[in-house]
């Protein structure tokens, strides 16, 4: 395996995973619906860090909203997190989830990212 | 071949002790709370121009302050991309930290970012890879580069090595060190059926810098390496099963989410130190 061939071989796990791609052969499917569902979740918590305002405004709808937004939009390797929030809250505006955008109290305002793995 | 320069260069970690990770939520619990060592910190969260106060005092009251990559994707088929490695570097030179480090994965492929650390296959080939790309982060780097086993929920088909002798052979080709995560060996186990002995017995004991413990879950069939949940007592046994083979440097609790009060933390120390002996 060439390092194109290796090349392939994460890029068709990655679009498996997040872009409802084809599956790679050799894992199993529920083995890569879990995986999804924690990569989800990871993006899920850092928007909700970045942008507490949208996932406190959304209420019980964010999981929901979110997942949405993350399967038909995977994330781009140009996409930094914040942007990627902010793209979340453009898109919930759009859907008609969010009524208009939501006020970031300024004690919220500081960048926050993600911790360590 | 392992570079003898590196070799010596990790007896400067030999007495590192128990620490935990910096994170700006808890800064002023990290800096008040007893027992810690020194602290590792998130490198890509960290701007070497505008270091965060309470970090710069704690490296003044001279604490070890260690900086770990999520972002490298080493085990990744791209190539390196050197400006990340250079932001490490910059990052290790304004901390004066001894070693550096980040993980055997890859993020990003296809041009998808994964936002977390995926697995890569236990291929002679893969391994090749990783070798060429670890090689080109450690001609950028000029500090000890140590790498991390993560926790995986899928394995890649048709390995042709165990996660040991994968480990092994890397740092026997590129003289890297290693953090033996105890939580994620856990999880791998639980996960995905390594087998923590055997694991043990085929790493270079040697080579370890430090060893990671955190917290984690049981969800949907699987054990998750959260960051958020207190550390089973089960993935303290992994620790000391390691410990009854080798005394690491270092070890070290990280904590990203859901923080609990400072008496927790302190009481979660107080466990690694009881089964490290330090």
């Amino acid at each position: 395996m060439t390092r194109e061939e290796l090349a392939a071989r994460q890029a068709q796990l990655l679009w498996a995973l997040l872009a409802d791609g084809d599956p790679p052969p050799g894992f199993a499917a529920e083995d890569l619906e879990r995986e999804a569902k924690a990569l989800w979740a990871k993006r899920r918590r850092v928007t909700a860090m970045l942008r507490p305002d949208v996932a406190e405004e959304l209420g019980e709808q964010y999981v929901a909203a979110f997942d949405r937004f993350a399967r038909s939009h995977p994330k781009s390797v140009t996409t930094r997190a914040r942007q990627d929030a902010d793209d979340f809250a453009a898109w919930a505006i759009a859907e008609g989830l969010l009524a208009s955008p939501p006020r970031r109290p300024w004690w919220k305002l500081k960048d926050r990212s993600s911790g360590g793995r | 071949m392992a570079d003898l320069a590196d070799l010596a260069d990790l007896a400067d970690l030999a007495d590192l002790g128990v620490g935990i990770g910096w994170r700006p939520e808890i800064d002023l619990t990290v800096a008040r709370l007893p027992g810690v060592d020194w602290v590792e910190v998130v490198a890509e969260n960290l701007h070497v121009e505008h270091l965060p106060e309470s970090l710069v005092e704690l490296r003044a009251k001279g604490l070890p302050v260690l900086p770990h990559a999520v972002s490298l994707s080493l085990g990744g088929a791209d190539p390196v991309d050197p400006a990340r490695v250079e932001h490490l570097a910059a990052v290790a030179a304004a901390l004066d930290a001894p070693v550096v480090s980040d993980h055997v994965c890859f993020v990003r492929a296809g041009g998808l970012d994964s936002g977390h650390l995926m697995p890569i296959p236990r291929t002679r080939d893969a391994l090749d890879v990783l070798v060429a790309n670890v090689t080109t982060a450690q001609s950028i780097l000029e500090t000890p580069l140590a790498l991390e086993n993560i926790a995986a929920l899928i394995e890649w088909p048709d390995a042709e090595l165990t996660e040991g002798q994968f480990l092994a052979e890397l740092t026997e080709r590129t003289g890297c060190a290693l953090i033996v995560d105890v939580a994620n060996l856990y999880a791998c186990a639980r996960n995905i059926g390594l087998d923590i002995e055997r694991f043990l017995d085929e790493i270079p004991l040697e080579r370890i810098a430090y060893v990671h413990v955190a917290g984690g879950v049981e969800h949907d069939g699987a054990y998750h390496d959260t960051h958020a949940h207190p550390v089973l007592p089960q993935v303290l046994d992994v620790l000391a099963r390691l410990r009854d083979r080798t005394q690491p440097p270092g070890v070290l609790l990280e904590r990203d989410d859901d923080y609990p009060s400072d008496s927790e933390l302190a009481d979660e120390l107080a466990r690694i130190r009881a089964v490290v002996g330090r």
